[in-house]
């Protein structure tokens, strides 16, 4: 149990309204648009129009006559430095600026500098580039005919397959499904999506020529794995690196990869010896930075007539688009991928995964997920809806029957996972009793009677978030520990700095109250810092909800450091041994006598003015924290959807969302969390789609195409929680950010499916806008 | 973004004079907005320009026009299109199928099936535009090879003005909400 601070302490438990807040509802934020530098000038980026094209000419005359155009850099011009290409983070390479040949529709050409954005708009439009067209390949299952286009001539291997991945026991798995008694399947794209967060992607590149240094404002969600990066690629010294991540406008792992934009922009101000401000538009986020997901699965189930889950068999066509960009562990191509045998109790699994190249964008980032996690939670949870079908069971008692029992955990899963901890039916039974489930049913049926279309969807998924450990875990060889560094200064106060990046998260909240937790300082008495490379110990950065299982515990063991130096300091004021102290958040006092105390704040003060004999002055400590396991958040998600049948229009009339990530920082902050990944869930579920057409063409390319939920389209979310704490984290706590959006889509679509499944719908795949369900509707004799 | 557009529209001028016009790229080119024929490469090439601007996307395209097939006895042409944007903004090509009907009370019935195929930023708008812009374009020309029948054969051809950019984008923008045709 977590020992509960009061509220003028604020730790752990503690609703405390988020610090952060105060600037940016008094729109005084520092994002990097809102970075101005004397003698800043600005890039703009010339994209192709083409999805697939011989680049023959780049013609940059007219461009540079422009009054107030001060450079245009081509990619002919980068491959004089050697820059023309990069590496991605997954054993890839990507164009910078294109030479020989574009891959993708808003690829990068070409990058004219100019003393204000307008000039350089201007001049971008006078950039003459001929292109060739090529033939297109844009369905990925047509990848890897003989006839197919091969997209990536810089290959060795002449072909558009990029991995095969495998794991799990194939003869075993094989032998199950021969003799089982019941087989359920689908195939289900998950399909390509876009975090498109509130900032797009920018950057402000300064060098100094006098001192050397390159100063980098970036919108980075890993701020020091991007310094070491540049320092790799562009060949700086790391030391006259410095990257700033400032206030950053939503992240979900765009901005997590390395763009073009940014090395152009460092390009530009070495050259030019000015500061350049690349920022890019809506259109050009959407177009050209990582996209998610992008998975086109197929799930198999066998099972018992009686309804035990006995295997499963997975096979993954994943579309890359034009350059593997996928940001994730080294070791993992699909990520953690394999954590798709979910919540259920079975022995045996195989699971394989094909990446391909297509003329699309070029990503496969992890969208408010860690790593295809969401791929996977919802693949499992559509499998075993499809499965009860199968059985024409209740997928609520199919569920049930199959959850890992509490009493297995630690649990080895088949694909090789070591969940920490977990109780599923708990959560199963707080969201039934929560949503009221058996009435609901009830009303189904009558609805069903009268000719209405009503639907209950099911999710209990399970997430594996918190990368490390560092054994197995890196990103681009960076082993994924991270890091926390706290100094208490002599008042008492104290100042924290990060290697985690926060984007809208309330990390200078909730770290303060972890060391308002730990020390008993107020957290309003701890400054949190994170994003300045200069300032920050090394970390890995904020993405798969790791910054809690990691960095959050880095900061519980800094303080406990700092713990164990001040109780030397107490023995020494209140002239006693160690041995005879007691702790409580706040303060040391002797046992048996808690009038005989000191304060932390007594302490700290000592510690710069009146320490002990031999001992070094100062209150600070720093850790490096390498997790020994991942954690395993879950939860069950239940929804109702009401069906229009005159225009198959699908309105969510409820939503409760359960979720168990261990012991709670702050329950208002994880609430608005969960509010905001139900709501991207929703979006991805209904409303969204980075589709193309055959030439190549982005047809969800704008906010015109690309809708994003309002409050008109949002449901209200009830929440619930239980709490199985994490045994392996310092304090319990698992992770929560990504929980909702990781959970949801399963629910909403199987609300949908299961709205019309006494029609024979087994599965609908995403978005489901109102046009698929009038469709089907109409084929199924539904309506006229 | 490949799209099939059929209209069909009627005359009151007989078959072989309306069959005068549609056979000579020159004149059609004159009705068509925004379109120039530059030069005429050999008996059946001729080389051309189309400027079209969607509110704030102006794309033009620089190509040839090549005549597939002419058949005078059944009163059929087909052309072939295709052009490249001069800003490299993308491409377009064309491939349409002109054909006249006379009419019992003398008129004649233009048909006119086209397939066209979008590439670039214009593509990217979507059908709903794109289908809007050609019903736009297709009623000025319309009203253009009406006046130009008017014409004798051999009068100046004056070059189509191209539609302004922020009418043409109202009024896809109308007609997308009103389904007009």
């Amino acid at each position: 149990m977590i020992c509960r601070t009061s509220p003028e302490i604020g730790g752990m438990g503690h609703s405390i309204k988020r610090k952060e807040d105060l600037r940016f509802i008094q729109g005084k934020g520092n994002y990097v648009d809102d970075v101005q530098l004397p003698d800043m000038v600005y890039g703009h980026m010339v994209r192709s129009p083409y999805a697939h094209a011989r680049l023959k000419s780049v013609n940059t005359e007219k461009a540079r006559q422009l009054p107030g155009v001060l450079a245009v850099i081509t990619g002919e011009d980068l491959a004089k430095a050697n820059l023309a290409w990069m590496p991605t983070l997954f054993f890839d390479k990507q164009m910078v600026l294109a030479t020989g040949k574009v891959l993708f529709q808003s690829q990068e050409v070409a990058f004219v500098v100019a003393e204000d954005q307008y000039v350089a708009a201007d001049a971008a439009e006078l950039v003459e580039v001929e292109y060739e067209e090529l033939p297109v390949l844009v369905d990925p299952h047509k990848a890897l005919d003989a006839d197919a286009p091969i997209l990536r001539e810089d290959r060795e291997q002449k072909s558009n397959h990029i991995f095969h991945w495998e794991v799990g026991d194939r003869a075993a798995t094989d032998k199950v499904f021969e003799d089982a008694e019941v087989k359920a399947k689908v195939h289900a794209v998950f399909q390509r999506c876009h975090p498109a967060p509130l900032e797009t992607c920018g950057c402000v590149a300064d060098h100094n020529s006098a001192t050397g240094r390159l100063t980098i404002y970036l919108t980075s969600q890993a701020p020091h794995a991007h310094r070491t990066l540049f320092a790799i690629v562009g060949g700086i010294p790391e030391n006259n690196i410095r990257v700033i991540s400032p206030d950053i406008g939503g992240g979900f792992g765009n901005k997590v990869p390395i763009y073009p934009g940014y090395v152009c922009a460092v390009v530009a101000s070495l050259t030019l010896g000015r500061p350049v401000k690349w920022i890019e538009s809506r259109s050009e986020n959407l177009q050209s930075t990582g996209f998610a997901r992008d998975y086109h699965m197929t799930a198999e189930l066998a099972a018992t007539q009686d309804g035990k889950i006995q295997a499963m068999r997975v096979k993954t066509l994943a579309d890359h688009g034009a350059f593997n960009a996928a940001a994730q562990p080294t070791k993992f191509p699909a990520g953690l991928f394999s954590i798709c045998t979910g919540a259920y109790d079975y022995p045996t699994a195989f699971c394989e995964v094909d990446g391909v190249y297509t003329n699309k964008a070029p990503g496969g980032i992890a969208y408010r997920c860690s790593f295809r996690v969401t791929e996977a939670a919802y693949l499992i949870e559509r499998a075993v809806d499809v499965l009860a079908q199968e059985l024409k069971t209740d997928p609520v008692e199919l569920r049930r029957k199959n959850f890992i029992p509490p009493e297995k955990f630690p649990y080895k899963s088949p694909l090789g996972w070591s969940y920490d901890s977990g109780d599923y039916d708990a959560a199963m039974k707080v969201a039934l009793d929560t949503i009221g489930y058996d009435a609901l049913r009830k009303e189904q049926q009558e609805k069903r009677s009268r000719g209405e279309l009503m639907g209950i969807g099911i999710s209990s998924f399970v997430e594996v978030v918190g990368a490390g450990p560092a054994h197995t875990f890196d990103i681009a060889g960076i082993k994924m520990f991270d890091s926390c560094e706290i100094r208490v200064h002599p008042t008492g106060k104290a100042m924290c700095r990060m290697g985690t990046k926060s984007q809208g998260q309330g990390h200078e909240t909730t770290y303060a109250q972890i060391v308002a937790q730990e020390l008993g300082i107020p957290a309003a008495d701890v400054t949190v810092e994170e994003g300045d490379t200069d300032t920050a110990p090394y970390g890995l950065g904020t993405y798969a909800s790791r910054s809690t299982p990691v960095s959050g515990a880095a900061t519980a063991m800094a303080a406990r450091k700092i713990r164990e130096k001040a109780k030397k300091i107490a023995a020494h004021l209140l002239e006693c041994s160690e041995e005879d102290l007691d702790w409580e958040p706040g303060k040391f006092f002797v046992k048996g006598a808690p009038s005989k105390a000191k304060t932390i704040q007594d302490i700290a003060f000592a510690a710069y003015t009146n320490m002990p004999e031999g001992m070094e002055a100062g209150l600070e400590a720093v850790d490096y924290y390498d997790p020994p396991n991942l954690t395993f958040p879950f939860g069950t998600y239940i929804c109702v959807v009401d069906i229009d049948k005159g225009t198959g229009e699908i309105k969510v009339r409820r939503f409760v969302a359960v979720d168990d990530c261990g012991n709670i920082i702050n329950p208002m902050i994880v609430e608005g969390q969960i509010h905001g990944g139900l709501t991207e869930g929703l979006a991805i579920a209904f409303m969204q789609q980075i589709d193309y057409d055959e030439n190549g063409n982005v047809q969800g390319g704008s906010f015109m195409d690309y809708l994003l939920p309002t409050a008109v389209e949002t449901p209200h979310w009830e929440t619930g929680k239980t709490c199985t704490p994490s045994p392996h984290h310092p304090f319990g706590a698992k992770g929560v950010g990504e929980s909702p959006n990781v959970g949801s889509p399963a629910a909403f679509v199987n609300a949908v499916v299961d709205a019309l499944s006494h029609l024979g719908v087994k599965h609908i795949d995403m978005p489901i806008a109102p046009w698929k369900v009038w469709n089907i509707l109409k084929e199924k004799g539904m309506v006229a | 973004m490949a799209m099939q557009i059929e209209k069909s529209f009627q005359v009151k001028e007989p078959i072989e004079q309306v069959w005068s016009l549609l056979s000579d790229p020159r004149r059609v080119a004159t009705c068509v907005p925004g379109a120039k024929i530059t030069e005429q490469v050999d008996e059946k090439t001729y080389k051309g320009t189309i400027s079209v601007k969607v509110g704030p996307s102006a794309t033009d395209y620089k190509g040839e026009l090549e005549i597939v097939r002419l058949d005078a006895e059944n009163h059929e042409i087909e052309i072939l299109g295709k052009g490249q944007d001069v800003r490299g903004r993308g491409s377009a090509s064309m491939k349409m199928t002109g054909k006249l009907r006379s009419l019992e009370d003398g008129g004649t019935e233009v048909t006119n099936v086209s397939e066209v195929n979008v590439v670039g930023i214009l593509a990217q708008m979507g059908s709903r535009v794109i289908s809007e812009v050609s019903n736009i374009m297709f009623r000025q020309f319309i009203k253009n090879f009406q006046a130009q029948l008017q014409q004798p054969a051999d009068a100046d051809a004056a070059e189509a003005k191209p539609i302004n950019a922020a009418s043409l984008a109202w009024a896809a923008a109308k007609g997308a909400f009103h389904h007009e045709s």
